[in-house]
């Protein structure tokens, strides 16, 4: 006997001939994953990942309790949808009695208000001596015949008992949902402009669920913004990479090319020509990094920089494609996602913006073209966003170490 | 390094240290609560330290307790007496420009259902002296509670004026004064001053944190708030540490001798650096006749916290009571108490100084100041 996972895969089993690609960085990023959880065996059978210890006494699969760290971590892997703890046992009935009662202790010790059950089977081996029904039936009889206080309930039970009869046998009752997509790996990599904000987070959470690696680049204006205010922006890729592995986070000086860019342009456009130069440095810091796209947190209308007009004057200024799965997303939605992956605790934290000089009191919201060129003519960019590229620190963010 | 944030809090000096250590060894760390001779020992040893800080401070040794912090001697004091003397009266009187661990132990008490009535503050930081007559009139104050010297400004209380004032309109009024940034700084002598309660924390004046007083002149009658094994006469209980209660009284020794030279000394700093930073359009916010060791000055063009980041590059440590965040900006409470207006207030800084600090420092400081104006000064 022993505990083993189940992790159950999603839109991957609907690939064709490339789903064994998928397939082998899924259970790469596992292992990757769970290198800390000990000595593991990751192997699939049809559209399932069994993840089991190569020892028996590895701690975390001694019980529910102990389990729900090593399974939080499973859900965090993309192209994962639930994952179980179940128990693995060969034998016949009486066996799969024995493992049943010992499910059904451990879950009213951990919830004493459970009152009702049914038992789901389903049988692989087809040498087993008794049919799928025969199984709940039975097992149903003998669980009520042990717990006198818990009653069969077909519809919306308090817990269901699932048997499986396979090459071995397995019983395991609920399921942690995870986060589903695509594992990362299988495409290629981007790079996400983070700020300290609830919204880049979630953005680069989004992008990686569809399989994209992620460095990132973060515009760092000290004195203006304390050195908290990086500390933060490096807690939140820590959290990101939790979801989308190793990243590499680049910290541009922005301090001087923010400087200039206040003397030499005007104060209304000055969101919109710092964000031109942003976005500029981030393509050539992309452009080393192997990164393909950019991606940002941007939503249509949510401030004066994120109108369509202003979304155009800065999309203009690059060649590679930006990304913005927020775009048409609801801000609350958004927060939403942000607390589901521990984000947003972090981006609330007050440290962003510490300086409003920069900030225009009325800025542009619908800048022509015109505007763009008056705003840039005493501006030297290429030598703004070359002192941007040079001065960039890089910080190597590992989640798992 | 230039360290000019003192009032928040100071090194730990020499003396301090070396004290510490000579009361860790034997067997003066055994339980002054212990019947054994090394408890014995370790109570005389620990009482000797009550005698002396007592007598340093003129007080008797009978009304000095030590505590963990200052913010704990304000507890006991203001809670304590409410909770003691409830025929006393109702009200209590005191001001917007109190420091925090007054004010929200005067918004527990509201929540207790007491009336807290606040006298106006001028503009040099004192409270004026026709609205405390107005409070005190409307009757009923059990107690006062005011600050020596203010904590972001240095503004000093006329306590001799406030406390003949209140003992003349309502004299069965207790006085609660926290003396936090006096002590060392200001001659102190309990026997005089006039107040009946008065706290004291010992990182303030080069101990080490976890270390106050509490002075509750004899007669008047608190409720402790920390119960226990009835140690320090019931007042505060908890196991007596000579080692805490000795780096209060090293530290106090120090800063007992030559007050006056010490003065002195950061007057001229502080003149100094009144006059500098105005010529540069600074606007200082401390009153004229504040304690010197003390100067709140607004720069403009500067946010508070930008301007702590800028003297951050050079090594030089300040602080800002106006802390900030993109959606709130959070603006000193004492200052706008004081009429000072928000954009004014949210450029403020608090250099405070130690005895230690000199004068070539406060020529660097200035230095640093003319390179982050051209640095950093957005136009």
């Amino acid at each position: 006997m022993a505990n083993v996972l189940l992790a159950r895969m999603g839109e991957i089993t609907l690939k064709g001939l490339n789903r064994g690609s998928f397939e082998i960085q899924l259970k790469m990023n596992l292992k990757y994953r769970l290198k800390k959880f000990g000595d593991l065996k990751i192997y699939q059978s049809q559209s399932r990942i069994w993840i089991e210890p190569k020892e028996e006494d590895n701690p975390n699969f001694q019980s529910m309790a102990a389990a729900e760290d090593i399974m939080k971590a499973v859900c965090q892997v993309f192209g994962i949808v639930s994952v179980s703890l179940a128990r693995k046992f060969e034998g016949d009935f009486e066996s799969v009695k024995e493992n049943a009662f010992i499910c059904v202790d451990e879950l009213l010790a951990r919830n004493p208000d459970l009152k009702t059950f049914k038992v789901e089977s389903k049988r692989g081996n087809k040498t087993f001596p008794m049919t799928s029904p025969e199984i709940c039936e039975e097992l149903g009889y003998q669980i009520l015949q042990k717990y006198p206080e818990l009653t069969v309930k077909v519809k919306n039970p308090d817990f269901i008992l699932n048997v499986e009869i396979r090459e071995s046998n397995y019983i395991y009752s609920g399921k942690m949902m995870a986060h589903r997509g695509l594992p990362v790996g299988t495409c290629a990599k981007g790079m996400l402009l983070l700020s300290g904000g609830i919204d880049s987070p979630v953005a680069g959470f989004m992008m990686a669920s569809r399989g994209m690696p992620l460095d990132a680049v973060y515009f760092h204006s000290y004195p203006y913004t304390s050195d908290l205010a990086k500390q933060k922006v490096i807690d939140l890729a820590k959290i990101v990479s939790g979801y989308s592995g190793r990243m590499t986070l680049h910290i541009v000086n922005f301090t001087q090319i923010q400087l200039d860019l206040y003397k030499h342009s005007p104060q209304d456009m000055l969101t919109v020509t710092m964000r031109r130069v942003m976005l500029q440095i981030a393509e050539r810091l992309a452009q080393k990094n192997d990164c393909k796209c950019l991606i940002t947190g941007e939503s249509l209308g949510q401030v004066a920089s994120q109108t369509m007009e202003a979304i155009a004057a800065t999309n203009e200024v690059v060649k590679m494609p930006i990304l913005r799965p927020l775009i048409g997303m609801d801000k609350q939605a958004t927060c939403d996602i942000s607390r589901d992956i521990g984000a947003f605790e972090t981006s609330i934290l007050p440290y962003e913006d510490c300086c409003t000089v920069f900030v225009a009191k009325h800025p542009k919201t619908h800048p022509h073209p015109e505007d763009i060129i008056e705003a840039e003519k005493d501006l030297d960019i290429e030598s703004l966003v070359e002192a941007g590229v040079l001065g960039t620190e890089d910080i190597v963010i590992n989640p798992f170490d | 390094m230039i360290y000019f944030d003192n009032s928040a809090t100071t090194f730990v000096s020499e003396a301090v240290r070396a004290k510490m250590i000579e009361l860790t060894e034997d067997p003066v760390s055994a339980n002054p609560g212990a019947l054994h001779k090394l408890g014995n020992k370790a109570m005389e040893t620990y009482e000797g330290i009550r005698r002396e800080t007592a007598g340093l401070l003129g007080a008797k040794p009978e009304e000095i307790f030590f505590t963990s912090c200052a913010t704990e001697s304000a507890n006991t004091a203001i809670k304590g007496y409410m909770s003691r003397n409830r025929r006393a009266g109702n009200a209590v009187i005191s001001t917007k420009t109190e420091h925090k661990a007054t004010l929200e132990c005067l918004e527990y008490l509201a929540k207790q259902g007491y009336e807290i009535r606040y006298v106006k503050a001028g503009m040099d930081g004192k409270p004026v002296e026709a609205s405390l007559v107005e409070e005190l009139n409307k009757g009923d104050v059990a107690l006062a509670c005011f600050t020596l010297v203010n904590n972001e400004t240095g503004a000093v209380l006329p306590f001799e004026d406030i406390s003949r004032t209140i003992r003349s309109v309502s004299p069965s009024t207790a006085i609660y004064l926290d003396c936090v940034q006096a002590l060392g700084k200001m001659p102190i002598d309990l026997s005089k001053l006039g107040a009946d309660m008065c706290s004291f924390s010992g990182h303030k004046i080069h101990s080490v944190k976890g270390n106050g007083v509490l002075y509750i002149k004899k007669g008047i009658k608190v409720d402790p708030l920390i119960l226990g094994g009835g140690q320090q006469d019931g007042m505060r209980s908890g196991t007596q540490s000579p080692v805490l209660a000795g780096a209060f009284l090293a530290a106090l020794k120090e800063v007992s001798e030559g007050i006056e030279e010490a003065r002195e000394k950061a007057c001229e700093i502080n003149s100094y650096l009144r006059k500098e930073l105005s010529e540069r359009g600074a606007k200082i916010l401390s009153p004229d006749d504040a304690l010197p060791y003390v100067l709140n000055v607004s720069f403009q063009g500067f946010e508070s916290e930008t301007m702590l980041h800028c003297l951050e590059i050079y090594d030089i440590y300040v602080s800002t009571v106006s802390a900030c965040s993109a959606k709130q900006k959070k603006v000193s409470y004492v200052l706008l108490e004081m009429g000072v207006d928000r954009k004014t207030a949210a450029n403020a800084v608090r250099l405070s100084f130690s005895r230690y600090n000199t004068m070539d420092e406060a020529k660097e400081f200035i230095t640093h100041v003319d390179e982050i104006y051209d640095q950093f000064l957005v136009r």
